[in-house]
């Protein structure tokens, strides 16, 4: 049994992997940069290292002093969270060879999966369906021609070594094909260092719809239903759900069978994700497989009951699975906002910053997991995510309902959200109505947005008059609200000493 | 007290009565209606106002980019044109004449400067480009002309607000 654990991580999973852990009393062990001394999980963690300076390859990339910290902590166990070293087969391999237990699957069967040709390898294999196209490199643009040539424009150009929408391009033309061909492979080759690029059979409007697996180490394997991550934005998630409005229970079946045919083939263990496209006749076609926790984990944990990290550590330390795949029941509707510090009106630019306000939402059917907090500086080194509110209801119209009452309870100030984007796509017709696709969202937001959120006259006032309220209660100062606005902090501390009357 | 508030693109004129008791306000919106408000406040930025019959949790929120009010979910943000500031008076006559300023519209580095001292530029040319959480940003020429000071220089981190360069 696992004593201690050390999540090489940080943000808002590594306080999530933190309270499971914590839940099975292991203790924890924190690694920090530079940038992160002030960070939640520094704070939560029961042992914290420093790793070194504030940009990645220094510090969270960093799997030798990652180590080094394990074996100078005494811990038995790295929980590698998503991203980072999450789905480095190397460092699975260095902590195998270091008798530390890397809380995931073996390097070999993330070798075997981890690239996008070796998995449509790998998918062939154990029979299921896949998107026409390569399975392996194309090795020159008379190949890319004639495999094109083959399956049919439209087409995508993927990178195997890819994910988040780089080295990725729709072609739907011959005389496209050799701009694309070089751009996505040079973008692949500097973004994941090879440009390893292979061609696939673009399916018109597909659906994001993936299936969550666990694998013990004892040969048996389960799914846990599926998330749909339709809405997304130049193919980042944006809003994921369980279960899908779209599938029923016989392609919940299927997929769910198929998903497991490939960990089985690969010999996986422990959490994975087998993403697929389906689309509108029901289709399924095998994506790519992730090797690791994902972000939206918890709404497949809010739908079956079941804590994903626990069972990860639980089948890391060698215990058999404690439930078979016919005991696995979803119940109700759970629905996930990524909350981003992004500026939505602004082109989606970052917004790190300090955030000088932090009012979170509670209540029934509502979870945050969150690595923020008032005061905190958000910094410019990392991936914007802020937050993950999740929602969960008996429907998936009490699901919704649900989100939108919370994003009004939620104030992020100092630093811009994208609060106000979830707010307009849960209110969609469209959105409420399930009529989602990977272009949903990029539709949505080209078309004339600005009308869907009308400013009702009444609530303007009542923010004006707040407004000269709250500027009747500044220290007066020949400077007028500039000088106030530099210093809110301070001010707002004097202000309430002064109306509290313990100083002048 | 008065205040000259510009929210929702239009300059209100808000007068602010205390009455008797504490937190009471008379206000009147552009001389024109006069409600009776109630406010509370919480702690530092969260105001809890009655008026109208209804009660409302009004959040404020400051930056370098400037005030907002957080209500219902919905972000107010808000200038006060203050008499007294020099600052306001020299903001609200903006125009293209004079030296303008490129400042850092978010926190970052610089990665690149695509313009140096004395090279004259067109309106919206880039002139900085930085990065933040692995974005860039190409911060623009607010005006047509010659530029004056060029304040960065790659690797800097810069804050909101910050002056990047200075176009005459």
């Amino acid at each position: 049994m696992f004593r201690k654990i050390l999540i090489a991580n940080r943000g808002e999973i590594a306080l999530r992997v933190m309270r499971g852990c914590r839940e099975l009393g292991i203790s924890t062990v924190a690694v920090y940069s530079d940038a992160d001394r002030a960070a939640l999980h520094v704070l939560e963690a029961d042992e914290a290292y420093r790793l070194g300076p504030a940009p990645a390859t220094e510090s969270y990339l960093r799997g030798d002093l990652i180590l080094e910290v394990a074996q100078r902590s005494g811990a038995q166990a790295i929980h590698p969270g998503y991203g980072f070293l999450s789905e480095n087969a190397s460092f699975a391999e260095a902590c195998e060879q270091a008798g530390v237990k890397f809380i995931g699957p073996t390097a070999a069967a993330m070798r075997a999966l981890g690239s996008k040709t070796r998995a449509r390898q790998a998918a062939d294999a154990a029979g299921m369906p896949r998107t026409p196209g390569s399975v392996t490199g194309l090795a020159s643009l008379d190949e890319a021609y004639a495999v094109a040539a083959e399956i049919g424009y439209p087409v995508m150009l993927k990178a195997a070594a890819g994910g988040g929408g780089k080295g990725m391009r729709a072609v739907f033309s011959k005389k496209e094909l050799g701009t694309a061909f070089t751009s996505a492979a040079s973008e692949a080759e500097r973004a994941f260092g090879s440009g390893e690029v292979y061609l696939e059979k673009l399916i018109e409007r597909p659906r994001h719809i993936e299936i969550q697996i666990l694998a013990d180490e004892h040969g048996n394997c389960v799914s846990l239903g599926e998330r749909e991550c339709s809405v997304q934005r130049r193919h980042q998630k944006v809003i994921e759900e369980a279960p899908s409005a779209f599938v029923d229970e016989e392609l919940r079946r299927r997929m769910g069978e198929a998903a497991v045919r490939l960990a089985k083939s690969a010999g996986y263990t422990n959490a994975g994700t087998v993403e697929f496209l389906v689309d509108e006749d029901h289709n399924f076609y095998f994506l790519e497989m992730n090797t690791r926790l994902q972000v939206e984990h918890p709404v497949t944990e809010l739908v079956t009951g079941h804590d994903l990290v626990h069972l990860q550590i639980r089948i890391a330390q060698g215990e058999v699975l404690p439930f078979k795949q016919e005991e696995i029941r979803l119940r109700g509707h759970a629905m996930e906002c990524r909350v981003y510090a992004e500026d939505p009106d602004n082109g989606f630019f970052p917004s790190p910053g300090k955030i000088t306000r932090l009012l979170q939402p509670g209540g029934p059917g509502i979870r945050e997991d969150s690595g923020i907090y008032e005061g905190w500086v958000v910094p410019l080194d990392y991936d914007p995510m802020l937050s993950k509110l999740i929602a969960y209801a008996p429907t998936r119209d009490a699901a919704i309902a649900r989100l939108l009452r919370a994003l009004d309870e939620y104030v992020i100030g100092g630093i811009r959200s994208n609060l106000g984007l979830f707010r307009r796509i849960l209110h969609d017709a469209d959105f409420q109505a399930a009529r989602i696709d990977t272009g949903y969202l990029d539709r949505l937001l080209a078309g004339n947005g600005e009308a869907a959120e009308s400013e009702d006259a009444d609530s303007e006032t009542v923010a004006t008059i707040a407004a000269a309220v709250f500027e009747s209660m500044r220290p007066a100062n020949g400077n007028g609200r500039n000088a106030a606005a530099n210093h809110s902090e301070d001010s707002a501390w004097k202000r309430t000493a002064r109306r509290e009357g313990l100083r002048a | 007290m008065k205040l000259q508030i510009e929210a929702g693109g239009e300059l209100h004129e808000i007068e602010l009565e205390r009455g008797e008791t504490a937190g009471q306000y008379r206000v009147s919106v552009d001389g024109v209606s006069s409600t009776d408000v109630e406010a509370y406040l919480l702690r530092p930025g969260v105001l809890s106002l009655h008026t109208g019959g209804k009660a409302y949790r009004c959040v404020l929120e400051e930056s370098a980019e400037g005030a907002v009010i957080h209500l219902a979910g919905k972000r107010h943000p808000y200038r006060v044109d203050d008499p007294r500031s020099l600052k306001s008076r020299r903001s609200r006559h903006a125009g293209t004449d004079g030296p303008k300023s490129v400042t850092a519209s978010m926190p970052g580095r610089v990665v690149r400067v695509l313009a140096k001292v004395g090279d004259l530029v067109e309106a919206h040319q880039g002139i900085v480009v930085i990065e933040a959480m692995k974005m860039q940003n190409e911060l623009k020429s607010p005006k047509a002309g010659k530029v004056v000071q060029v304040r960065a220089e790659p690797g800097d981190t810069v804050v909101a607000g910050d002056v990047l360069a200075v176009i005459e």
